[in-house]
């Protein structure tokens, strides 16, 4: 596979373990308009470079796990 | 050798236009081709930064149906469906439409009473549908295994005759020719850089070759649409994944159908050349990077022989990507975006190719009258505000 996802728990792992989470985003605050909440929904930055992502480790720790990975190349940068 | 006439002739790009079409996909050559045959419309350029083709139209499985379920879509891919059939006469280009029909696999009691209850949506509008019996599905496709052997036997089967397989080059070459004929500029290794806006109103676009001046602009990228929101400053509603495809050796000729489990996810035909295609989901995260992985040729291979023991001798020959600007509803995005004169042809997921034709038709109508047509008023940006969903399902 192409990358690798560094996992806190259980290390450098295949990518297919994992349940991909989307995009990292902040919500709208308690209160904010509807637009606020579907721009939260719906739309994403979805460019090619580095993302900030969620993943969840199902095949093994069942954690959620935040990396930066690029889109266009699938470079890993890890913290 | 008989001397050899070129197909067509690509063009440089001129400094100004009544329409630029950003990408040279299918979509793109068919919105040009009919703004030009069917709305007088004289000066037209397609803009392509690599070859025309490059994306989703020359890295899909083929498969042209209208086997959907939401009320606002069917009409409009019964259309194009009905649309592939004349259309090697009008291009003057054998497309090789092969209408050979789509078996889709039920491994359930549930999910066949969800195949009819689709079904009739289907035939209400005017789609031709039959459901089949596992004896049934044995007489089409004699190879396949209906016996309890399969982790998930096959309980049933949606059958759609009108469905089948166009080739896909075939539809881009007859399109760029068709558009090149009645006077479109089709313009290759030109990429856009920027889109020029003023006061509302789009006026042209930035190139590496020079700025082109334009009265309208259309936006045909398939998956490379969030690259233009970026340009005027937008988002969009759509992720970008890469779907695989992969095909086998040649063989002699077994298989006269297509055959899909939605379930499953798997669909494989085999060309009139004999190799067998093989589709199925989209990767499962988000990427750019269009790559084969191993471990999804396996995936889909091991599900194919579950239901065709036969194949296990087959050896995987190519394989390849294409990526796919999804949204969350699978429909697309069409009409306006509230820039006057640029309009949108994007996120078409899945379902890009088999509505090539009707998406050029009505793209054009909206590039030419800036009214929505009645068969693609659900597909708006404004949705995802008004929260109007298309009831649309992934398979």
């Amino acid at each position: 596979m192409a990358f690798l996802i560094n996992c806190p728990n259980c290390g450098r792992r295949n990518p297919y373990e994992f349940k991909f989470g989307s995009e990292c985003k902040q919500a709208p605050e308690q209160g904010a308009d509807m637009k606020a909440w579907c721009d939260y929904l719906f739309f994403h930055d979805n460019m090619p470079g580095f993302q900030d992502e969620w993943w969840y480790h199902t095949l093994g720790c069942g954690d959620w796990v935040k990396i930066k990975r690029n889109l266009a190349t699938d470079e890993i940068i890890e913290e | 050798m008989a001397p050899s006439k070129k197909l067509l002739q690509y063009k440089q790009p001129e400094k100004s236009y009544d329409v630029v079409i950003i990408g040279g996909g299918l979509h793109g050559l068919a919105t040009a081709y009919n703004l030009a045959r069917y709305h007088g419309v004289k000066r037209i350029a397609v803009l392509e930064r690599r070859y025309i083709g490059y994306g989703g139209s020359g890295r899909n499985t083929e498969m042209v149906r209208s086997n959907k379920r939401a009320h606002e879509t069917l009409p409009f891919y019964k259309e194009s469906l009905e649309m592939w059939d004349d259309l090697s006469a009008e291009l003057e280009w054998n497309l090789m439409v092969q209408k050979k029909g789509i078996i889709a696999l039920a491994h359930s009691d549930p999910e066949l009473a969800a195949m009819r209850m689709m079904s009739d949506s289907q035939r209400r509008a005017g789609i031709k549908i039959e459901m089949l019996s596992p004896a049934e599905i044995k007489k089409k496709v004699p190879s396949i295994d209906i016996s309890d052997k399969p982790a998930l036997p096959i309980f049933g089967a949606q059958f759609h005759p009108e469905g089948g397989t166009v080739h896909h080059d075939a539809a881009v070459w007859g399109y760029a020719q068709g558009a090149s004929r009645h006077g479109v500029d089709i313009c290759v290794g030109v990429e856009v850089t920027g889109i020029n806006i003023d006061a509302g109103k789009v006026t042209g676009v930035e190139t590496n070759v020079g700025s082109i001046a334009a009265g309208k602009v259309h936006v045909a990228v398939g998956g490379y649409s969030s690259e233009i929101g970026r340009m005027i400053g937008m988002r969009f509603p759509v992720e970008t994944y890469a779907m695989q495809v992969m095909t086998t050796d040649v063989m002699k000729p077994f298989l006269d159908y297509y055959v899909a489990s939605p379930r499953l996810h798997f669909y494989t035909q085999q060309t009139l050349k004999g190799d067998l295609i093989l589709g199925g989901p989209l990767d499962h995260w988000q990427s750019w990077n269009s790559y084969a992985t191993w471990e999804e040729s396996a995936d889909r291979a091991s599900r194919i022989v579950e239901y065709f023991p036969d194949l296990a001798h087959a050896r995987v020959v190519r394989s390849w990507s294409g990526i796919c600007d999804c949204t969350g509803d699978s429909a697309p995005i069409m009409g306006g975006c509230g820039i006057d004169g640029l309009s949108l042809d994007i996120a078409w997921g899945y379902y890009g190719f088999k509505s090539t034709p009707a998406c050029g038709k009505y793209s054009a109508e909206y590039i030419v009258t800036d009214r929505m047509p009645d068969k693609i008023k659900h597909f708006g940006l404004d949705r995802f505000f008004t929260r109007q969903l298309v009831r649309e399902v992934i398979l």
